[in-house]
């Protein structure tokens, strides 16, 4: 009984001083909009209220805004799931890209065979982005190459190859864009708040994140992962494969980042656009660095990540600012959000530097 | 030095002038909220040995770096020379005229014992150029003055464990300090370079230099120390003339209570001994260098008998613990357990096969520090309390509160590992290796950095298994501990086998073995058990 | 054969100095211990600052200035990010990164109206430069004259770096924070502040780096350094951190880029892939090194 006192004592104690850092962060991005809006815009004032309240102003802007943090819900626990092997898949960009573009032409090949057609494809842009992430995992086992560096690479590498996949062969002759055909209206997810893109894709999202959350902390897999990651040594001492966590979390890890693709194009876009995904793959990596990597912590940094875009996007709509400065404010969040004095809400501990 | 000179006229005699003293210094960890140093004065005569003894964790450590401006005390006040400072870095320390030798030596490999000792203190030619001839210069008198047996523009990496102390006082002298503090100078030393440190120490003293060493090992204490100073607990337990008080006096206001001297004599090895790890003609080599780590090295552990590795660090100690538990794979000859080949054999294969092992690193290798103490104990039982994949957490909560209860392991199971002290995690692997435990169990500095009642601890528990008819291997460079336990004791030098000895049969001393551990002789091979 | 072969080598010269300059400066914060992944925004916005400050003042030399103090200042930034607020220094790169690509954007939409490409016509054309009798020499005469001052401005700086770190008490005290901070610390010495003046100095080099790619082309192009940055990393590993093995490095990262270009004008390659060359060579440059040092520390 004691201890379980003080287990929750300790829950809470960690969970407020996370809460701190998170609180900071979040003042820092809303000062720096602020900031944007008063050198950029000719009228701030105006620019802000849409910046601020344009997501909240009808159901067709909130179901959109809550509709792009699915991908990024996605591509969060995936970043996740590799850190919590001590691993960091820095590809996400390259992967979505990846498992929306198999997905989309996929689809339409496997048309004929009807909803099981449509599984398939979805598993195959599953298995293109898991061994796109793979290749990092089993370079790491094999020569201990840094897979922060290989994935990223690897990312780039696949970006460009898809976009030249995405204009030259596959592109859809019947259309202005540079894109894929559309995928056939009866794969399409269904909407659930009409007139907003928000479609069932978010069902899965909220599934995903418990699954994760299950695996992590219940099983004996999770242990083993949490184990490698926390120091490698140990779980080799204690047993424990050091190739299959090395490459096995990388997979999981692309596999989430290829369904966030994958589910993007069957509930959103429906067909793959020219870097339509393009920013997702970095903006998961600062959910989830917000949310420290806690499954449960990444729908609400989602959320909050969809809002800086989403308001952004209205900003643009009904003002005189461009779309970038969200990635400002992104990039200024991704600037802090490591810092751990931040975290701690004090600088007691520069001195030890 | 002009108040130096001001406090000696005040204090006529040398022997009485007080180089330090520290008043009620106070000193509170936050993090871990312990009290390391409680209203602790001490004193330090200009000429004179100061030993700081105590048991692990008694604060030692603790008062010395705020003496040496790494830690700020809470309250209290320091005094250099009867004139009041307050010390906040090292570089006022050296200023103040003093210097610290750490524990770990903190070098640069791949810089020059020159680099090494004028960094952050360089000689300076064309204004902004580092003068490496003068540096080397500078850094060769010191060396020829002390007869220290290294040389200015040797790289570090290539001295041993013994010369790079040396460095470490070298460039404390480079900075003309008076007062010079040591950390537990010996603790990696063998006895002859021990000998040769205290001849150096003796001639720092004949300078006019004023030491402070800080040791728990008494012996040291009686035979090179003026005074002693004794703590425990965070307090200063007593200040006394070495030659007033005796080593059994001084371990008892070590400990707070009497302990005598645990020594088992090793006990006749059981009969019906089978034999359960045999290694034959087993190199280590690197790739790079064509270095054996391990050269030819033959031996076999029996049931029922602890078989002693002495060495000193950087002769193959370190990979022998890593081929005999599969964390290094060997280059040439075969393992073999129990009639089966292990050669190419993981950890994992051989845990499986009824291998325990208790690694040297316990921090890094034997727990997960950011883990909770639950997850750092359950690495091997984690098979036994899961099903279908799904950890139990019943089984596990039960699992925790049987072990932590047989070896009273301090804490809780959702606390993290780093917030254990040093002996409970001794305590936490203990109790998990010895839980999956069959035949096999490989000990690897057992003891280091314990005190001695988590050392008697260790001790009783190795005996225990030994009964129960364990084959244990035991690692350890500490020759008290080999010589206490062991029943067959094999000697490392370079990579090689120097020396084996039959415990249970013939005398052996403390000498003896730190003869061969130094290379100084070696054994016939004939000589074998 | 000599006909194409010299224009390549000339143009492999001009192409490795971006690489060079940033590299050196890369150099720096790779020996004081951190991974400095921004040398890419480093360089894009010294490259933006340059071209827009020479547009606004008419001079090319403050424009350069002003270029090397965005360069910096931002380098400041993410040293104080890192360094003093303690957070993770790739994630930092990156960030700058990011705001870089995006501050570009907004201020050519604001300063121009433009997120395109960018043609400055009244700026001055960097000068280049022209020696008689060096150039009389056969084969090398061509290939070191009728640079611009940047190319032999990187030579000097090569040079002046190789005294920095290897001769001065600076460059001893900055290797000692990448090797063993903590023995720094023991000597009372900060390590923060030995690689904060080593991601001032890669700021500094990486503006000049951006600047000549802008200058030199006399127009702003989104994204213009295009992974430049990465492969002065590249460079870095390469040339086994030190000076004069970048400049190896850089010679051939220069070479292959200028035969590729050479090819993609030959050959009909899609531009992606000439896009992903740099990437491609990053990947197999540094899978290559691993296998080496994994070989080289090998038991067995």
């Amino acid at each position: 009984m004691m201890i379980r006192v003080e287990r929750k004592q300790r829950k809470t104690i960690t969970a407020l001083s996370d809460s701190i850092g998170v609180m900071i962060i979040v003042c820092i991005a809303c000062a720096s909009i602020v900031l944007l809006a008063l050198l950029l815009s000719n009228d701030p004032l105006k620019t802000l209220k849409y910046f601020f309240f344009g997501s909240f102003q009808s159901m067709y802007y909130l179901g959109n805004m809550i509709n792009s943090a699915i991908p990024l819900i996605f591509g969060g626990l995936g970043v996740s799931l590799a850190m919590k092997a001590g691993l960091f898949n820095l590809g996400g960009e390259g992967q979505v890209y990846a498992g929306a573009f198999v997905a989309s032409i996929l689809v339409l090949v496997m048309a004929p065979f009807g909803i099981v057609g449509a599984i398939l494809a979805l598993l195959a842009a599953i298995g293109v982005s898991s061994l796109l992430a793979g290749i990092s995992g089993m370079l790491k086992a094999a020569w201990n190459t840094n897979e922060l560096i290989t994935s990223f690479l690897v990312s780039n590498i696949v970006l460009l190859v898809v976009n030249y996949l995405i204009a030259g062969p596959f592109k859809d002759p019947n259309t202005n864009l540079i894109a894929t055909r559309r995928i056939p209206p009866q794969f399409m997810l269904p909407k659930i708040m009409p007139p907003s893109n928000l479609s069932t894709a978010l069902y899965f999202a909220i599934i995903a994140v418990m699954l994760v959350q299950i695996f992590l902390y219940r099983t004996k897999s999770g242990y083993e992962l949490r184990m490698y990651g926390l120091n490698s040594t140990f779980a080799i001492y204690g047993g424990i494969s050091r190739s299959r966590y090395q490459i096995g979390p990388m997979m999981l890890s692309g596999s989430l980042y290829g369904l966030a693709g994958a589910l993007a194009i069957y509930g959103t876009y429906f067909t793959s656009i020219k870097e339509f995904s393009s920013g997702m793959g970095w903006n998961a990596i600062a959910v989830a660095l917000i949310a420290r990597f806690r499954p449960m912590a990444i729908i609400p940094a989602a959320l909050f990540f969809a809002y800086i875009e989403s308001g952004a996007r209205n900003a643009m709509l009904h003002s005189d600012v461009t779309y970038e400065i969200s990635s400002i404010v992104q990039a200024v969040v991704f600037l802090f959000v490591t810092s751990t004095v931040l975290q701690k809400g004090s600088i007691r501990t520069r001195r030890n530097l | 030095m002009l108040m130096h000179d001001v406090s000696e006229k005040a204090y006529p005699n040398d022997r009485m002038i007080r180089a330090v003293q520290m008043d009620n210094i106070t000193k509170i960890y936050e993090e871990t909220g312990t009290l390391a140093n409680n209203q602790v004065n001490l004193v330090l005569h200009k000429g004179e040995i100061l030993c700081l003894a105590g048991e692990n964790g008694a604060g030692k450590t603790t008062l010395m770096k705020i003496l040496y401006g790494m830690e700020r005390p809470d309250t209290g006040s320091i005094a250099i020379y009867g004139r009041r400072v307050h010390i906040n870095s090292p570089l006022e320390a050296n200023r103040l005229g003093i210097g610290m030798v750490h524990q770990h030596v903190m070098l640069i490999d791949d810089f020059t014992v020159a680099q090494n000792v004028t960094l952050g203190k360089e000689p300076i030619i064309h204004a902004v150029a580092y003068d490496e001839k003068r540096a080397e210069q500078l850094v060769e008198d010191i060396i020829l003055r002390h007869h220290f047996s290294i040389i200015a523009n040797q790289l570090v990496s290539s001295l041993s464990i013994g010369q790079k102390q040396q460095v470490e006082i070298v460039k404390m002298l480079y900075r003309n300090v008076d007062i010079l503090i040591l950390d537990e100078p010996t603790a990696v030393l063998t006895e002859q370079e021990i000998r040769a440190l205290f001849v150096t120490l003796r001639s720092l003293i004949e300078q006019g230099k004023s030491l402070i060493l800080i040791t728990h090992k008494l012996n040291e204490i009686k035979a090179i120390s003026d005074r002693v100073a004794i703590m425990r607990q965070g307090r200063m337990i007593a200040e006394a003339k070495t030659d007033s008080v005796d080593e059994y006096e001084i371990s008892r206001m070590m400990m707070g209570k009497n302990v005598g001297s645990n020594i088992h004599k090793p006990s006749p090895v059981l009969s019906g001994r089978r034999e359960i790890f045999r290694v034959s003609n087993v190199s280590v080599i690197k790739r790079d260098s064509g270095n054996p780590l391990l050269n030819n090295i033959s031996f076999s552990s029996y049931s029922g008998e602890i078989l002693g590795f002495a060495g000193v660090g950087g002769n193959g100690l370190t990979e022998l613990e890593g081929i005999l538990t599969g964390m290094l794979s060997v280059s040439q000859g075969t393992l073999e357990y129990r009639d089966t080949d292990v050669t190419k054999a993981d950890t994992r294969k051989l845990r499986a096969m009824g291998m325990a092992y208790v690694p040297g690193d316990r921090l890094h290798t034997g727990v997960a520090l950011e883990a909770t103490v639950g997850e750092s104990l359950i690495i091997h039982a984690r098979h036994r309390l899961s099903r279908i994949g799904f950890m139990q957490r019943k089984k596990l909560a039960q699992y925790y509160r049987t072990l932590s209860h047989k070896y009273a392991i301090q804490g809780s199971m959702h606390m993290l590992t780093r917030m254990l002290s040093g002996g409970n995690i001794q305590k936490l692997i203990l109790a998990r290796e010895i839980d999956q435990w069959r035949d096999l169990i490989i000990f690897s500095e057992p003891t280091w950095g314990l005190d001695s009642a988590s050392s008697q601890f260790v001790y009783d528990q190795i005996w225990l298994l030994k009964e129960q008819g364990a084959a244990i291997v035991l690692i350890s460079s500490n020759i008290d501990e080999i010589l206490s336990l062991s029943d067959k004791i094999i000697v490392m030098h370079r990579g090689k086998i120097v020396a084996r000895f039959n415990h249970s049969t013939n005398e052996v001393t403390k000498e003896k073995i730190g003869t061969y551990m130094l290379g100084l002789a070696h054994q016939g091979a004939t000589d074998d058990d | 054969m000599m006909q194409t072969l010299g224009p390549i080598l000339n143009s492999a010269v001009v192409i490795m100095t971006p690489l060079l300059l940033a590299a050196t400066g890369g150099l720096f914060t790779e020996l004081s211990g951190m991974l400095n992944i921004a040398l890419e925004g480093l360089m894009l916005i010294g490259a933006f600052g340059a071209i827009v400050f020479t547009h606004y003042s008419g001079s090319m030399f403050i424009g350069i200035l002003a270029g090397i103090l965005c360069s910096m200042l931002l380098a400041s930034l993410i040293a104080t990010v890192s360094l003093y607020l303690k957070a993770n220094v790739f994630i930092t790169g990156l960030a700058a990164n990011l705001l870089v690509s995006g501050l570009t954007v907004v201020l050519s939409f604001k300063l121009f109206g433009n997120k395109g490409v960018v043609s400055f016509v009244n700026i001055p054309q960097l000068p280049l430069l022209h020696l008689r009798w060096i150039e009389k020499i056969p084969v090398i005469g061509n290939l070191l004259m009728g640079h611009n001052g940047f190319v032999y401005f990187s030579w000097l700086l090569l040079l002046l770096c190789n005294f920095v770190l290897y001769r001065t008490p600076f460059g001893l005290r900055l290797q000692a924070s990448g090797l063993h901070d903590q023995v720094l610390v023991s000597l009372g010495l900060r390590p923060a502040h030995y690689r904060f003046i080593a991601f001032l100095v890669s700021g500094f080099t990486c503006a000049l780096s951006g600047a000549q790619l802008t200058l030199n082309l006399g127009a702003y192009v989104p994204n213009i350094t295009a992974g430049k940055g990465w492969i002065a990393l590249v460079v870095i590993f390469l040339g086994q951190k030190r000076p004069f093995g970048l400049l190896v490095a850089a010679c051939i990262f220069g070479l292959a880029d200028a035969f590729s270009n050479f090819a993609q004008g030959s050959w009909d390659i899609p531009a992606d892939f000439i896009l992903a060359i740099p990437y491609i060579l990053t990947l197999v440059a540094i899978i290559g090194v691993s296998i080496y040092t994994k070989r080289k520390s090998r038991i067995g």
